[in-house]
């Protein structure tokens, strides 16, 4: 009995430092990269050299050697500065600019973001709502193809879309890159808010036309308030994709940059802003608001996974 | 095991679809022509309706006239109309008769290319892809690049007529279905009239109208998006494929000819393109493959360590380790392409302090990683040819950085979701922990993540960024391993390029930008990526329930 009580233990033990072992590295490797991007952001210089990692530090501290943990930590902190974070909002690429090129490409972003997600949730929802209630002809193979048709490499139909936009004079024009993303978005959303909508009873419908409801009542009155919670989770996704999009914009709008296109500009050593620390700088900037939307939308994965799929 | 059998499965279910294809096909031609004569025999049983869908079929919306429903008839015939003035107001095929008569030879192209309306000339467009091109002879003059006062001087531009031509040929689909509705509208409701009852009132019909095509009316706003920005751009990227379309054709001098399936016979089946293809293409498998397998058992390893009964704190684990799901993925790769730079990137520089670059780079060559020439001070991750195999290595581990939080987060909600029964039930049988991860956790994890694996697979087979934005497709290849025949085009992939980002590089980033090449690679991504997706889309349960 003895032994067994023992050998629990040491399983026990042995799984707890496992764990933890596996823990702890897992964590070194999420955040080390992390938190160099963090220090290069603060460095001074153009070029990665700039970035100074305090390993004297470090070093001192495992020897013990609470003074040269000190003296490390004052040589870290000397070199840190705002530099990147001052170039990045100030930068003007020509000087009659109003805003600085940072701040244009983020308001061009932004403009695309809010369009997009006011596009996406109407259309997606009316379609959805079409195909979630009525029959007509064809309506799966439809949504089928056109699901598979996104299948097809998207770069062969932005040279298409290139062409296209030029002989229009759509180049340039953010307006005209959201209208490619709200079609973008169409099928899968479609798919989704359908998935939800099949879920309401129809018996609801059914009432409110006894009482004289038309089509539009019914849809506007009963389906879509009910429909919210699925329209804020379309909304949302609507809201974040075109933000770090960079293919699609940097070949529709040659002269005009979204947050993406100035970020990758940024990083590219072949450019003509090339500016790794700044980037970093960027980046982050961007990166934070995103990550606290992202994490709060974690309780979607489990849900996304199964939506549009099963029926109730 | 399990995935190896569930694989077989999955063929096994496949081979009989395929195999019953062929009988389905005939079937179906076989159900249409008993419809066919079906249909005649009716027709011939109602010899009233059958005139007028022959007056409806001659003039779209005379049929209707003859059942006396006027409305109708100005719906159809006005959709005709509107197509006839936009032709007759974009041509002058009259006031251009005496300059036909002046040039009879040129009779044919003169009334279609220079005076023709936007369909005809459309249509013209489309099938001949241009006929003149600067300093042809035509019309007692010299074409020029660009006439602004007189437009048919202007030499033909190939790609603009090709996408002109597939608006139009989309523009005709669009009436031809309109077309084949009014033909079967004046078909039934011809029948209901000869069998003596009133045909449906203007008044009645605007009532239940609004009701009875209310799903069709609220799609239209969609539908024009997709024909115009999905369609018309994805027939033409298609079309481009039979084409000999690249920028080495200079727009005005040079026309882009129709070649029907010689790229597909020059790029898949000569033998040096085929050898690069096969590359690439044996290196776009391999990475969907391991990159799936590796976020997806790393996940699920991150998910059953964080849900042990060992941590304390989950919550706080949890949420720094799905950061770098949360961050942005091009923020990302673009930090990791930093973080692996030659010159003080944070790997090299880690190295180096840590004082065990000499003892990595050794352990790396003898493991086969490394090939990089000994004098080179700092490891070169990503520029250096012989490197290749280590590039690949690092863009899976870094895509597993990526990726493995989302199956964390994913199979840890999964976790969740099995019955406590399951293991109290294993308890009483007296299961080992082994043993219930095996008979217990693992399969129920495994059935209801396996879309989300397939769906994986098939992102990472077309994971353009992961290429792209890390390593930009390099190392690219020694000189000594390109075939001659191959060194001048420039279309060369790198040693971690897969198909879609050679594609990008075909299509963009190379000079002469050989979009035919890309379009061919693109069909073949298509056809083995769309068609995997759509099977697949289409076992979703329910999908293909009728409601």
């Amino acid at each position: 009995m003895e032994t067994y009580f023992i050998q629990q233990r040491i399983k026990h033990t042995s799984l707890w430092i496992f764990n933890h072992l596996v823990l702890l590295v897992n964590l070194f490797l999420v955040l080390t990269p992390l938190l160099w991007m963090v220090i290069a952001s603060f460095s001074p210089g153009k070029l990665l050299t700039g970035v100074k990692l305090p390993f004297d530090m470090l070093r001192a501290l495992f020897r013990f050697d609470m003074a040269g943990v000190a003296e490390g930590f004052q040589s870290f902190t000397a070199n840190l500065t705002l530099e990147q974070y001052d170039y990045l909002f100030t930068y003007r690429g020509t000087t009659d600019q109003a805003l600085p090129d940072y701040w244009e490409a983020f308001s061009v972003s932004l403009y695309v973001a809010i369009l997009n997600t006011i596009l996406v949730v109407i259309l997606s929802s009316l379609v959805g709502f079409a195909f979630s209630r009525y029959k007509f002809i064809g309506k799966k193979r439809v949504l089928l193809t056109f699901m598979g048709l996104q299948m097809f490499p998207a770069f062969m139909g932005m040279v298409a879309l290139f062409m296209l936009f030029r002989q229009f004079g759509f180049l340039n024009n953010p307006t005209a890159l959201t209208l490619i993303y709200v079609t973008g978005a169409i099928p899968y959303n479609t798919f989704i808010i359908r998935g939800f909508m099949r879920n309401i009873p129809k018996s609801l419908d059914e009432a409110a036309a006894i009482d004289g409801a038309n089509n539009l009542q019914i849809m506007t009155k009963i389906i879509i308030p009910l429909a919210v919670p699925i329209m804020g989770f379309v909304a949302v996704n609507a809201f974040m994709a075109p933000w770090m999009d960079y293919i699609l914009p940097s070949i529709i709008m040659p002269q005009v940059n979204t947050l993406a296109v100035w970020l990758f500009r940024l990083s590219d050593p072949l450019g003509s802003v090339y500016s790794p620390l700044a980037f970093m700088a960027g980046a982050l900037f961007i990166a934070v608001p995103i990550m606290i939307v992202q994490v709060y939308m974690q309780r979607f994965v489990v849900y996304g996974l199964t939506a549009g799929a099963d029926k109730g | 095991m399990r995935m190896i059998q569930w694989i077989r499965n999955y063929i096994q279910q496949i081979g009989p679809r395929l195999k019953a294809l062929p009988g389905n096909i005939l079937s179906s031609f076989k159900r249409r022509g008993q419809a066919l004569k079906a249909l005649l025999a009716d027709m011939k049983q109602h010899p009233k309706a059958t005139k007028t869908m022959l007056f409806s079929a001659l003039v779209m919306g005379l049929g209707q006239i003859r059942n006396k429903q006027y409305y109708k008839a100005i719906f159809f015939f006005g959709f005709l109309f509107v197509y006839l003035v936009v032709e007759f107001a974009t041509s002058s095929y009259i006031g251009s008769l005496a300059e036909v008569a002046a040039f009879p030879d040129d009779f044919g192209i003169i009334y279609v290319r220079d005076y023709g309306g936007l369909f005809v000339r459309g249509l013209w467009g489309f099938i001949t892809l241009g006929e003149l091109v600067v300093f042809d002879f035509y019309r007692g003059g010299n074409i020029r690049l660009q006439d602004n006062v007189i437009a048919w001087r202007s030499a033909d531009v190939s790609n603009v007529l090709l996408g002109q031509g597939i608006i139009v040929v989309v523009l005709l689909a669009l009436l031809l279905s309109v077309y084949i509705a009014n033909v079967v509208d004046a078909y039934k409701v011809g029948k209901r009239v000869e069998a003596g009852e009133e045909p449906e009132t203007f008044a009645s019909f605007r009532k239940r109208a609004f009701d009875d095509y209310f799903a069709y009316i609220i799609i239209i706003p969609a539908g024009i998006l997709i024909m115009f920005l999905t369609l018309i751009p994805f027939l033409y990227s298609f079309l481009i494929a039979f084409t000999n379309y690249t920028t080495q054709i200079q727009s005005g001098a040079q026309l882009i000819r129709w070649v029907g399936f010689e790229n597909f016979g020059l790029y898949l089946f000569q033998s040096d393109w085929l050898q690069f293809f096969g590359n690439v293409f044996g290196w776009t498998i391999l990475w969907a493959i391991m990159s799936s397998v590796t976020v997806y058992s790393i996940g699920f390893f991150q998910a059953m360590v964080v849900e042990s009964r060992y941590i304390k704190y989950k919550k706080l684990y949890r949420l720094i380790m799905i950061l770098p799901w949360a961050i942005p993925g091009l923020v990302s790769l673009l930090v990791f392409r930093n973080v692996f730079a030659s010159n003080a990137g944070l790997a090299n520089q880690l190295l180096i302090e840590f004082g065990v670059l000499e003892q990595v780079k050794t352990f790396l060559s003898s493991v086969g990683l490394l090939g990089q020439s000994s004098e080179i001070g700092v490891i070169l991750w990503y520029t250096e040819p012989a490197n290749g195999a280590l590039t690949k290595l690092l863009i899976i581990l870094v895509n597993l950085w990526m990726g493995s939080p989302y199956f964390m987060l994913l199979i840890t909600g999964i976790l969740g979701t099995i019955p406590a029964e399951l293991y109290e039930a294993a308890d009483i049988d007296g299961a080992t922990d082994t043993q219930k991860f095996t008979y217990v956790t693992w399969p129920w994890v495994l059935r209801a993540t396996m879309p989300v694996i397939i769906t994986t697979f098939t992102f990472n087979f077309n994971n353009f960024g992961a290429i792209y934005f890390l390593t930009g497709g390099g190392p690219g290849y020694a000189l000594a391993q390109i075939p001659e025949s191959l060194r001048v085009t420039g279309a060369m992939p790198g040693q971690t390029d897969i198909l879609i980002s050679w594609i990008y590089k075909i299509a963009f980033a190379n000079n002469p930008a050989r979009y035919n090449l890309a379009s061919t690679y693109s069909i073949v991504v298509f056809l083995i990526v769309g068609l995997f997706a759509i099977y697949n889309l289409s076992k979703v349960k329910g999908f293909w329930e009728e409601d």
